[in-house]
């Protein structure tokens, strides 16, 4: 049977809105589409596997920043070959952050790897609610909580806000998130791939293909899409936006 | 003498706030007190003969408080302590007034408070309790939008103004770097420390919910140890001598709970301190309302069990009787962000009947990509209730009811329950 591997990365530092479960969301719906899927956590460069197919990566808390960025430092020239090599990666909150040119704290700047475009500054009030984003894999329904907004990054972001604060920049439209080829990052957090399974199959798709499948979703998804649309319309209905059919 | 005017007018507006609203107003008394008379909180806590015990963490201080205090009064002394962490300045007040002299004097021989790190550290300035009790740092519910490091200042403060013990829950590297500091520091207070044995400690392979636990385990001869958990029994190893330990409930946490709540009354009481007297009081506390609580309705028992922070759910499906048949979850509107069930693994449940409360679709979409077979979804959480109640009785296990703090009062209001003030883990 044909397999993938997806790497959850830095779980242990990185693993706080439980950013890491996008591994297992990414795996589930391969698996529901007749792929054989693990996921394997990775936090030091000695646990990296030797194929990897997916990558995701998530938020901590804001002591292990440097801890955490030490320990991607130390694999720098993987990560970066898995961008030039069409590796998709999810990368949410702080995970993004580190990956960026760098992060700007109150009092000093944590150098980022930056291998993503743009870098983190500080935002006058902690972004924390619902956020809702229109983008090419349909309309995202997630949770943000952030104290810092994201620039550079609006050449190409994810998608623009409906309702939230994103990236941070003022006004409607505003951008949320980065995309740069296979590459995503988001203020999205937790469940934003169980939530949002537009997202998640574009992600499975790239994944699929490197092992020369095309995704079909599996007979599976559909019943656990419907129960993840009406997660989503619930926030709608309250947001005062549309709902889907 | 001084407090004397204050503790009248006190008084006053008690028996008026009573005859406006029957049962209610019991924090106006406080709020006008605290608002003539300012020291009077203080000073009537710092007066107690024996001292004042303060328990403070991010979870499990309810039942540790309920525990030491259990404790104390088997040892024959008399306990001065707060029921609730709501509004704990004018709440504190109006209970220290019904039971104050007119110099502002309170009976009892010992005051033990559970005060949340937030309030506590607040009033912390004025206090000089002789032993502050500190369980964890977790990121919980109601604090995950602060930092676990400002979690951990606030404990510092209080732990500060410890004139006697220090007592620190060694597995929590927060809690074990402050003892460490408290012990090279001004105040010249003791340190007492508590944890598992590293048997109890693999036996949770996910860990005990600690944002950062600690590398190594405590030594034998260094503190009071949880040598074994095994369901409701436990073990204890204090001072080179085994104690048996009756849980009120299943689990480690209710273990190291136990622990704390020795710990601090070996620090209260010093050389009058019994061990297997403290022991026996611990097990003998009722079950806290929703973690592990049985409950009779209509003749059938029910399981209750409440999951307040990711750390507490995770301990709870772990420790959930295995192959339980029939498993209702509620999940209300006090959890507004859905990511956090996501580091749970509730993959052990395997087949829950009903996934309710506000957040109904959100835990069904958790527990089925943890491949847990969902029968049901129905936000209703009283709609749930009646068909899961209609449900013939398990082979396996009790129905068991899985819930967020929302969902349980809820559930506990529909089903005509006392609901409770707890503050569970
Ligand atoms: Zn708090």
């Amino acid at each position: 049977m044909t397999s993938v591997t997806i790497v959850s990365l830095l779980p242990q530092l990185l693993g706080n809105n439980g950013d890491a479960a996008n591994a297992r969301v990414l795996a589930q719906r391969a698996r529901w589409s007749g792929v054989d899927a693990s996921v394997v956590a990775v936090n030091g460069v000695a646990d990296l596997p030797e194929r990897v197919d997916a990558v995701v990566i998530g938020t901590g808390t804001d002591s292990d920043l440097v801890a955490a960025r030490d320990v991607l430092l130390t694999m720098a020239t993987q990560i970066r070959e898995w961008l030039t090599g069409g590796v998709p990666v999810l990368a949410v909150g702080t995970g993004w952050e580190l990956l960026s040119w760098g992060i700007e704290l109150p009092g000093n700047t944590v150098e980022g790897l930056g291998i993503v475009p743009g870098r983190a500054v500080p935002r006058a009030a902690r972004a924390t609610g619902d956020l809702v984003v229109a983008t090419r894999y349909g309309r995202l329904i997630g949770f943000e909580n952030h104290a810092r907004d994201y620039v550079g990054a609006e050449g190409s972001p994810l998608g623009r806000v409906e309702s939230g604060f994103g990236n941070g920049a003022a006004g409607g439209g505003a951008p949320e998130g980065v995309v740069m080829g296979e590459f995503v990052g988001t203020h999205l957090h937790g469940p934003v791939l169980a939530r949002n399974p537009g997202l998640a199959d574009h992600l499975v798709t790239l994944m699929l293909k490197r092992v020369g499948v095309d995704y079909v979703a599996g007979a599976r998804s559909e019943p656990v899409d419907d129960i993840a649309r009406a997660a989503r319309n619930q926030i709608a209905v309250r947001l005062e936006l549309a709902i889907e059919a | 003498m001084r407090y004397t005017p204050a503790i009248l007018i006190g008084r006053g507006v008690r028996v008026l706030a009573r005859l406006r609203k029957p049962g209610g107003g019991s924090a106006v008394p406080g709020l006008v007190v605290n608002r003539i008379a300012p020291g009077f909180l203080a000073s009537a806590l710092n007066g107690f003969p024996q001292g004042l015990v303060i328990v403070s963490g991010s979870s499990g201080k309810s039942t540790t408080t309920k525990m030491l205090v259990a404790a104390l009064r088997a040892h024959g002394l008399t306990v001065f302590t707060n029921s609730s962490t709501a509004n704990i300045k004018q709440g504190l007040t109006s209970a220290l007034l019904e039971r104050a002299s007119l110099t502002g004097r309170v009976a009892g021989d010992i005051a033990v408070l559970e005060m949340d790190e937030g309030h506590g550290a607040a009033i912390a300035p004025t206090l000089t309790p002789r032993v502050v009790a500190l369980t964890n740092v977790m990121v919980d519910q109601i604090d995950r939008f602060h930092d676990s490091e400002m979690v951990a200042a606030l404990l510092r403060k209080i732990a500060l103004r410890a004139t006697g013990v220090v007592v620190i829950n060694a597995d929590d590297n927060y809690l074990a770097d402050l003892g460490t500091d408290v012990e090279a520091g001004p105040t010249g207070a003791r340190v007492d420390r508590y944890g598992v044995t590293a048997a109890v400690f693999e036996a949770n392979p996910r860990g005990l919910g600690y944002t950062h636990t600690r590398s190594e385990r405590l030594a034998p001869g260094d503190g009071l140890l949880v040598t074994a958990v095994n369901g409701r029994s436990a073990q204890f190893e204090l001072g080179g001598v085994n104690y048996p330990v009756t849980l009120p409930a299943r689990g480690t946490h209710y273990a190291v709970d136990a622990a704390t709540a020795v710990a601090t009354a070996r620090a209260a009481l010093g050389s009058r301190f019994d061990a297997e007297v403290a022991i026996a009081a611990v097990g003998s506390i009722p079950p806290v309302f929703g973690r592990g609580e049985i409950v009779t309705v209509k003749g059938e028992d029910l399981e209750f069990v409440l999951v307040q922070n990711p750390a507490s759910f995770q301990l709870n499906v772990d420790s959930l009787e295995p192959d339980t048949e029939q498993i209702l979850i509620a999940i209300g509107s006090d959890v507004r962000d859905p990511s956090y069930f996501w580091p749970v693994d509730t993959s052990s449940l395997r087949h829950v009947l009903i996934a309710s409360g506000s957040k109904a679709h959100d835990i069904a979409l958790q527990l089925v990509y943890d491949d847990v077979v969902v029968d049901r979804i129905e936000p209703d959480v009283g709609v749930a209730l009646d068909a899961f109640l209609a449900l013939p009785r398990p082979t396996q296990g009790l129905k068991t009811i899985i819930f967020s703090a929302d969902g349980m009062r809820r559930a506990r209001a529909h089903l005509g329950l006392a609901t409770n003030a707890e503050e569970p883990v």
